[in-house]
């Protein structure tokens, strides 16, 4: 059996989006580690990573859809990731972004964010989606804002509070 | 390259071994949420928490090239269990696994599966040598480990589970198996 389980390739001025590659892991990993995880579920173990690394590749097996990473195209290294997350137990699926150690303040995350929306509105049928963000995440907030998300809802993700965003449609864009 | 997908269909008397998929979460999610079932497998987990470890096992096959497959039964299509090689980040070395769902115990079902799994593990991927992680006090575990040949070897801290015991499988050659000229394990015809 052969199932489509990495992401189609989606091109920025800036960045790759694309499929998880092994190599990708120590980003991934280091991110994971740092302070700054601790708004998507971190920070947590190598250990832990590893599992969130592999669920992040089930993911576009189980939805059809995910998170893809992102690549520097400059340099070829990982910026982050991006992408729609709908693990079960969250309301609908998510618009989500991670930026990675230096890559953050150039403009990264508005580029690959806007291109993966346009993409899961048109190829998912994922439109006016949401983003759950972390009301202390001023950054994530910062970019919702930017990206003509407006606040819909106080709401709640596997019991952690977090504010519900709504992103406009990206059909037409 | 991104990492893609390539589970193989296998075939027992009884069973069908194939890759995991949307189909598995309901009863995945069941059988996690009964912790006299699942402990000895990382249980129990809340419902979201089995979506996650349907996810990840997907994943592991896309990186480690093997992973959990999918117990069918062949009459029936219906999911039974989970049978595969598992040997995530912090795991001492790849494990065989097996759990059957509720109400298909007690029918020689994991023995099949996972001896089939083993014999693939041997002579497809090549693998030379190949252990199973049970946890203290699984008894049925353990029973089926040694009717499969197994022996405990010692005794080690998991990195998720705490206390695991280590069991080693006989190697290829102990089972009839041989290599042939290219060195890779092939069965006697």
């Amino acid at each position: 059996m052969i199932a489509p389980s990495h992401a189609p390739v989606v091109e920025t001025e800036d960045l790759i989006l694309r499929g998880y590659r092994e190599e990708d892991f120590e980003a991934f990993a280091g991110f994971g580690a740092s302070e700054r995880a601790k708004f998507v579920g971190g920070p947590q173990d190598r250990w832990g990573s590893w599992r969130s690394f592999m669920a992040g590749i089930g993911h576009w097996t189980l939805r059809g859809y995910g998170m893809w990473m992102v690549e520097h195209r400059a340099t070829g290294k990982v910026a982050g990731r991006v992408g729609m997350i709908f693990n079960d137990g969250w309301d609908e699926p998510e618009l989500g972004w991670h930026i990675y150690d230096g890559f953050e303040g150039k403009g990264y995350a508005y580029q690959a964010t806007i291109a993966a929306r346009r993409y899961s509105a048109r190829h998912f049928g994922l439109d006016r989606v949401i983003s759950y963000i972390d009301p202390e995440n001023t950054r994530s907030v910062a970019l919702a804002e930017r990206l003509d998300a407006s606040f819909e809802r106080a709401g709640e993700v596997l019991g952690h509070p977090c504010q519900v965003w709504r992103h406009p449609s990206a059909e037409a864009q | 390259m991104s990492l893609t997908l390539n589970i193989p269909r296998l075939e027992t008397d009884r069973l069908i071994l194939r890759g995991p998929d949307a189909r598995d979460f309901e009863p995945i999610a069941n059988f996690y949420a009964d912790e006299s079932r699942s402990w000895g497998f990382g249980g129990p987990m809340r419902r979201d928490e089995a979506w996650r470890w349907l996810a990840t096992s997907i994943g592991h096959w896309a990186l480690h090239g093997y992973g959990f497959f999918t117990m069918e039964l062949k009459d029936s299509g219906t999911a039974c269990g989970l049978t595969g090689l598992w040997n995530p980040e912090g795991w001492p070395e790849p494990e065989l696994g097996w759990v059957v769902f509720e109400g298909f115990e007690g029918k020689g079902l994991a023995r099949e599966g996972a001896e089939r799994a083993r014999l693939w593990a041997y002579t497809d991927l090549g693998l030379e040598t190949l252990t199973s992680n049970i946890k203290p006090g699984n008894h049925r575990s353990v029973a089926l480990a040694e009717r499969m040949g197994a022996r405990f070897e010692r005794s080690y801290e998991n990195v998720h589970l705490g206390e695991d015991h280590l069991y080693r499988h006989p190697a290829p050659a102990d089972l009839g198996l041989n290599s042939d000229n290219d060195g890779s394990p092939e069965a006697y015809a």
